[in-house]
């Protein structure tokens, strides 16, 4: 499984477009959280991970629309699906590579807390949660995306279905959504949002329940990817 | 050894290939021969587990492909239809990476024999036709596989580099069980030992291969015209 990680990690490392989304990323995550900061009057990390799903919301459908579709469109996955490796192993590499690039991400909005700390006293077990708890959520939108990539040769198509089908999944867990569906009614759906679960993670608490529902959530669409991955029929 | 019997393989209700039956073994070098959509592509997916058969069963070297696929691939190497590659990556790359998943140790050995050592370094995209065809089969050669499936590996070729791939096959295949798809009748003559010919999903003609300049194009037009009148 390391030579399928190696080769999919090398595609972003020989090729500018996994370098131009990742600086993008970089750019707008530090944007959105500097424009605010000021105004906003508070030190702290929280509304920095309150807004990173959003830009996951497009970057990571951004990184992923290829992965499948492409493979699909070019018949390499006839190559890739007659050597000897099964299809779990050929998903879970493009997740792992796909999760290497997220975190690289990550790591370029390092310079945020390194520049609070200088200003004030952060707590940071409750940054490293927040960090935890968004790479969680990082996953489980990479196999979201990966299903939908698995889905069609058209990387333009994989790409709006992967942004919506997030989208949905995030906004069903903010405010605007009280207007829309009864209260009883979204106070259900709500335990099925990673919005509902990131916040565990945000205000600095690792709760088991919130860790296996991104788990399950990657779970579902990592084996739903494999099952079509498997029909060739 | 390979072993198919009465296989059917339907996609939608549509019947690809019809009750297939055949052996081959090791030596054999055997010509696949249809017209379009005669089902050659379909048979050799089947045999690599790519598919899996509506009924009946294959066996190779008594591993069922579908249930046992990953062993099963490690004694075939392939050549796809159309010989799909990674155009965004260098040949030394990209051999290097299937080497790998492999486990083969003669990559150095089958680049030389190939014939790609002057282009290793080039990325795939930039290789003429004839040498993106000679990747494709240095990568099925990686790890010594006992049996070759070729599916039209002299296609879109022209005539020296066609006779340089025959070469190659004839060289290559000493000992091993090779099943190799074309429409290109003379290549069969030049190369294989044994023929099989499918039409409509079904093998209409399966025995030696017919002796003497054209023979093989007689036999084949007009076992395709008698079938052809008959299904009609």
């Amino acid at each position: 499984m390391f030579t399928l990680y190696k080769k999919e990690i090398q595609y972003y490392l020989n090729n500018p477009i996994g370098y131009i989304i990742l600086v993008l990323f970089g750019v707008f995550a530090n944007f959105l959280f500097v424009k605010d900061i000021f105004i906003v009057g508070s030190a702290s990390m929280r509304p920095f991970f309150g807004v990173l799903p959003w830009l996951l919301l497009v970057f990571i459908p951004a990184l992923t629309m290829r992965m499948l579709s492409e493979e699909k469109r070019t018949n390499t996955v006839e190559v890739l699906l007659t050597l000897p490796v099964s299809e779990t192993q050929i998903i879970l590499a493009k997740v792992l590579a796909l999760t290497t690039l997220i975190a690289t991400g990550f790591l370029l909005t390092l310079s945020l807390p390194v520049s609070l700390a200088i200003l004030t006293k952060l707590y940071f077990p409750e940054i490293l949660a927040g960090y935890f708890g968004s790479l969680l959520l990082a996953v489980s939108f990479i196999s979201i995306a990966l299903f939908f990539s698995a889905q069609t040769k058209n990387q333009v198509v994989a790409f709006l279905f992967s942004v919506l089908a997030l989208f949905i999944f995030l906004v069903l867990g903010t405010d605007f959504m009280a207007g829309i569906i009864p209260k009883d009614i979204l106070d259900i759906l709500i335990y099925f949002t990673p919005m509902y679960h990131l916040q565990n993670f945000i205000k600095g608490v690792i709760d088991i329940r919130s860790v296996f529902y991104f788990i399950s959530l990657f779970g579902i669409f990592i084996l739903l990817t494999i099952v079509q991955l498997e029909k060739r029929d | 050894m390979i072993s198919v019997v009465n296989v059917t393989k339907k996609f939608k209700g549509v019947t690809a290939v019809k009750n297939l039956n055949f052996n081959a073994k090791e030596g054999e070098i055997i010509g696949f021969l249809g017209p379009n959509g005669a089902g050659k592509t379909t048979t050799m997916r089947l045999l690599l587990g790519y598919l899996t058969p509506t009924y009946g069963e294959i066996l190779i070297d008594n591993l069922d492909p579908t249930e046992d696929r990953i062993k099963v691939l490690r004694k075939i190497g392939y050549l796809p239809e159309n010989n799909p590659l990674y155009q965004d990556i260098k040949v030394q790359e990209y051999l290097k990476f299937i080497s790998e998943v492999k486990n083969a140790n003669n990559l150095q050995q089958v680049i030389q024999q190939v014939g790609l050592s002057e282009v290793v370094s080039s990325r795939i995209e930039e290789l003429s036709r004839g040498f993106r065809q000679r990747v494709g089969l240095a990568a099925a050669y990686l790890s010594e596989p006992p049996m070759l499936v070729l599916d039209e590996p002299t296609s879109g070729l022209d005539p020296i580099e066609q006779d340089r791939i025959k070469e190659l096959i004839i060289k290559t295949s000493k000992d091993k069980t090779v099943l190799f798809s074309t429409h290109i009748l003379s290549e069969v003559e030049d190369v294989a030992t044994r023929l099989i010919i499918l039409n409509r999903g079904e093998i209409i003609y399966d025995g030696v291969k017919p002796k003497g300049k054209g023979a093989v194009e007689k036999l084949f037009k007009r076992l395709i015209k008698t079938n052809d009148n008959i299904v009609i």
